[in-house]
């Protein structure tokens, strides 16, 4: 989509195969069945990180890129937050 | 640490029988002693069966493979399982080289496979050329699958130790010694140091390879002793992806090992084997591939082959590890199954390494037609392909046990095979 | 040879993106590109006609190639050329589909793009040109497909030698030696110097020209999409789970966040237990919802498009995003977010 001209975030947990694949913006997600949950957390804590998340993604299309990138979300918090 | 000797009696025929016995490549099993071995409150009951190679016989379904060892009445053999963990290491070996035991039949979470004894399927897999002793079992009213599993790996490896436990006291056909990987600072005379890297798959219940009886989500790599995987230390307890499986079988017969060993002192130094878990997430994969590579270079390493279990998930661990140990100087080899698509045009893999070398075990797409057969063990149904057991029927090879061996125990490869787009069959370019 | 000759609207001269939406239609003669493609075939043969679509709209109706195709014979074509369409994914599309239909038709047609176009798949027995990577090689393109065009006049069958793009297919064998072995004698190569030899190809990874960024996003549409297959509850247009043939898409227009019990994911693979407790985990509409409201973006878009990535093959989801892109731009959306698994 994006060599149509579409800028696109991808979500995935499986970051080392979208960059081999040449996706340009690529947004880390938590868990390969759930690319943008966690259910380690709890529902509140789960809900303001798909929220940094999807933020994230945003800021990843409005964002000039000239090969794969990642757009971290979070340093590392496994437990409740 | 003492060295372990492989005392091999091959196996030509196999009967079942009333007691067990070994008698001149002949084994006789003891129908009522092995089904006596798996009783178990999970099981209601398991039913003996022998499948020899040529046999007009399919085994639908097969789950685990184990190949008869014993170490005699002190016992030793499958630490973790059969014997305790602290047990004396090394000795001799009893192996029933040519046999098989095998459970067959439905577990949830097993991707449906099969086993050809004959036909063009059975040098595909590795198991329709063993002599095997295949277990069909029910479960019992009221237990969990999961009860069942564990109950048919415990009479599995009961009726392994059995079986070759016949065989002690007969004159062996072949004695091996098995020398210990050399220590690094020996001199080498100038040959590499090659060790190999194998991944064992850590996904819970039914998806699991147990080392000293214990899963190891959550570890780190270690550096492992090859006579204890010759020992049984390594259980398979992992029921995906038929072609790509490695039952315990293959483990006590690690085919990279046995390479690297029928050419030490040679051309190389066999340096060592080190075993990894393959986690889920992308962050544990990182830092097992990152932290496995420098424990080879600490092991003193040259270079490492990677072996997987498991398809598209456990390819990126390959791919992290080929790339982590060529990053750090390492000459890095794996093992990939490809996935080009039934006519082998698509791209051959989905995670593969930046650097480093790659040998195909096969394409896990391509069609293959079976013969009809007469008898089929494990299932009355070949659910993949919709059709009765015993009929003709084309599958995959990602359908065929271990026929993609990632630890290396197939003979198959894919070779590219240029062909116009398009044309039909008859035309010249 | 009366030849025809299709071309997307820009090389048509109709317009850029702004008209990717027209539908077929007929030119006479030679345009654009198509006037040195005619010197270049000489006085042997002739384009009569150029048909051109817009990108959008081939790429997103089914019946686009059969219209072209039927206007290229209502014109007397004997040969139908399509392209170069270069890198292009919608044109490539367009271009296959409609050789693929003529082809198939009996009419002899030749497509041509850049091999690693994903649009190529759809070529179906056409044969299909290599052409550069992009306009700059117009020239040199031309010139090979001028010299197919004359040879597949004759009734023959193109080549590589013609610059026909072959797909090198892998074939299983069984060999010697078994993989563990041939293991070690490629690390012993290896170490002794030999960079070049593997059994599978090594590295070679994928250049996508990222697409330029939004501008103002407090204003954007942004679209949600998934290959996680995210569909209703039980599934009722049978999307497959895993090895994908189609993709589907659903109306959230209203919706605020996906209930659970009101949507699972059917992708094999993986557990679903996780996805289907809340299915936001797998197409995370609640958060984008919140963020729609606070004014983070202009709109979402009413819709989401939904496939599975498990075991699809690379060449079917290139052409599904092909696909995807055109009914985002039909819209006006200007952003994506796709969840992967």
């Amino acid at each position: 989509m994006e060599r149509s001209g579409i800028p696109t975030a991808v979500i995935t947990n499986l970051v080392t195969i979208a960059e081999q694949v040449g996706a340009p913006r690529i947004v880390p997600g938590r868990g390969i069945p759930y690319p943008s949950g966690d259910p380690s957390l709890s529902p509140q804590a789960e809900q303001a990180w798909r929220r940094r998340l999807v933020q994230r993604a945003l800021d990843a299309v409005a964002t000039a890129v000239e090969h794969p990138t990642i757009f971290e979300v979070d340093v590392v918090e496994r437990a409740d937050a | 640490m003492p060295a372990l000797r492989r005392i091999v009696h091959q196996i030509h025929s196999l009967e079942i029988g009333v007691s067990t016995r070994y008698e001149q490549h002949h084994l006789v099993v003891g129908r009522d002693r092995a089904q006596a071995l798996f009783e178990d409150p999970a099981l209601a009951s398991v039913r003996v069966h022998i499948a020899a190679p040529g046999d007009p016989v399919r085994i639908i379904a097969p789950l685990d493979v184990v190949e008869p060892r014993s170490k005699g009445p002190a016992g030793g053999a499958f630490p973790g399982w059969m014997a305790p963990v602290n047990r004396k290491r090394g000795g001799d070996i009893h192996v029933l080289r040519g046999a098989a035991v095998l459970a067959a039949g439905f577990l949830p979470r097993n991707q449906e496979g099969l086993i050809d004894m004959s036909g063009p399927a059975a040098q595909l897999s590795p198991f329709g050329r063993t002599n095997n002793i295949v277990i069909e079992f029910d479960r019992a009213d009221g237990a969990s699958w999961q009860e069942a599993e564990i109950a048919l790996r415990r009479g599995l490896l009961r009726v392994a130790v059995h079986l070759a436990d016949a065989a002690v006291d007969a004159a062996p056909d072949t004695v091996e010694e098995l020398a210990p990987p050399h220590r690094p600072g020996t001199p080498t005379g100038g040959l590499p140091r090659v060790g190999v890297i194998t991944n064992l798959q850590t996904q819970g219940a039914f998806k699991d390879v147990f080392v000293y009886g214990r899963s190891m989500a959550g570890s780190l790599p270690t550096l492992f002793d090859p006579a204890e995987i010759e020992d049984g230390a390594v259980v398979s307890g992992q029921y995906g992806h038929p072609a790509l499986r490695n039952p315990t079988y293959l483990h006590q017969n690690h085919p990279v090992i046995a390479e690297l060993r029928a050419r030490d002192g040679r051309d190389l130094h066999f340096a060592g084997v080190v075993l990894c878990p393959e986690p889920v997430q992308q962050g544990d994969k990182e830092l097992v591939s990152t932290h496995a590579a420098w424990l080879c270079r600490a092991a003193g390493f040259d270079a490492a082959i990677v072996t997987k279990e498991g398809a598209g998930n456990a390819d990126n661990d390959l791919m992290l590890k080929v790339d982590a140990l060529e990053a750090d100087d390492l000459t890095a080899v794996a093992l990939y199954a490809e996935m080009s698509g039934a006519d082998g045009t698509g791209p051959p893999l989905v995670a593969g390494p930046r650097r480093g070398a790659i040998v195909s075990t096969g394409n896990y797409d391509q069609r293959v037609a079976l013969p009809a057969v007469e008898r089929a063990l494990g299932g009355t149904r070949l659910r993949i392909a919709d059709a009765d057991a015993t009929a003709a029927v084309e599958v995959p090879t990602a359908a065929i046990l271990s026929a993609l061996s990632p630890l290396g125990a197939g003979r198959l490869t894919c070779r590219p095979d240029e062909q116009l787009a398009g044309l039909q069959l008859g035309e010249t370019a | 040879m009366r030849i025809v000759h299709y071309l997307n609207q820009f090389y048509a001269g109709l317009g850029g993106e702004e008209t990717a939406g027209i539908g077929p239609r007929m030119l006479d003669g030679t345009v654009g590109p198509g006037r040195l493609l005619a010197q270049l075939l000489g006085d042997q043969h002739q384009i009569i006609a150029t048909i051109v679509c817009g990108d959008n709209h081939a790429a997103s109706n089914a019946t686009a190639a059969q219209e072209l195709l039927d206007l290229a014979r209502g014109a007397g074509a004997e040969l139908l050329v399509a392209g170069p369409a270069f890198g292009s994914g919608r044109y490539g599309l367009a271009c296959a589909r409609l050789v693929a239909a003529a082809d198939a038709a009996g009419l002899p047609a030749l497509a041509t793009m850049h091999p690693d176009n994903p649009g190529i798949t759809d070529a179906g027995a056409a044969p299909v040109v290599a052409a550069g990577a992009t306009a700059r090689e117009m020239r040199p393109t031309l010139r090979r497909v001028a010299a197919a065009i004359a040879k597949l006049a004759t009734g023959a069958t193109l080549t590589a030698q013609d610059g026909r793009v072959v797909k090198a297919a892998r074939i299983g064998r069984l060999v010697e030696q078994r993989a563990a072995a041939r293991a070690v004698e490629l690390v012993l190569r290896r170490l002794g110097g030999d960079q070049q030899s593997t059994e599978v190809p090594v590295g070679g990874f994928d250049a996508v020209e990222p697409a330029a960024p939004v501008d103002k996003l407090a204003s954007a549409t942004v679209a949600l999409v998934t290959e996680a297959a995210v569909v209703p509850a039980g599934n009722p247009d049978r999307l497959e789970s895993a090895r994908a043939t189609r993709w589907l898409r659903y109306p959230i227009e209203g919706i605020d966040a996906l209930a659970s019990g009101e949507w699972e994911s059917v992708a094999g693979g993986f557990a679903t237990t996780a996805a289907n407790a809340d299915p936001n985990r797998v197409l995370p509409l609640d958060a984008a919802r919140t963020l729609e409201r606070e004014g983070a973006i202009g709109r979402l878009h009413g819709e989401f498009m939904v496939t599975v990535g498990n075991g699809t093959p690379v060449a079917t989801a290139r052409r599904f995003g092909v696909e995807w892109a055109a009914e985002l731009r039909k819209a006006g959306v200007q952003a994506a977010i796709l969840t992967a698994t």
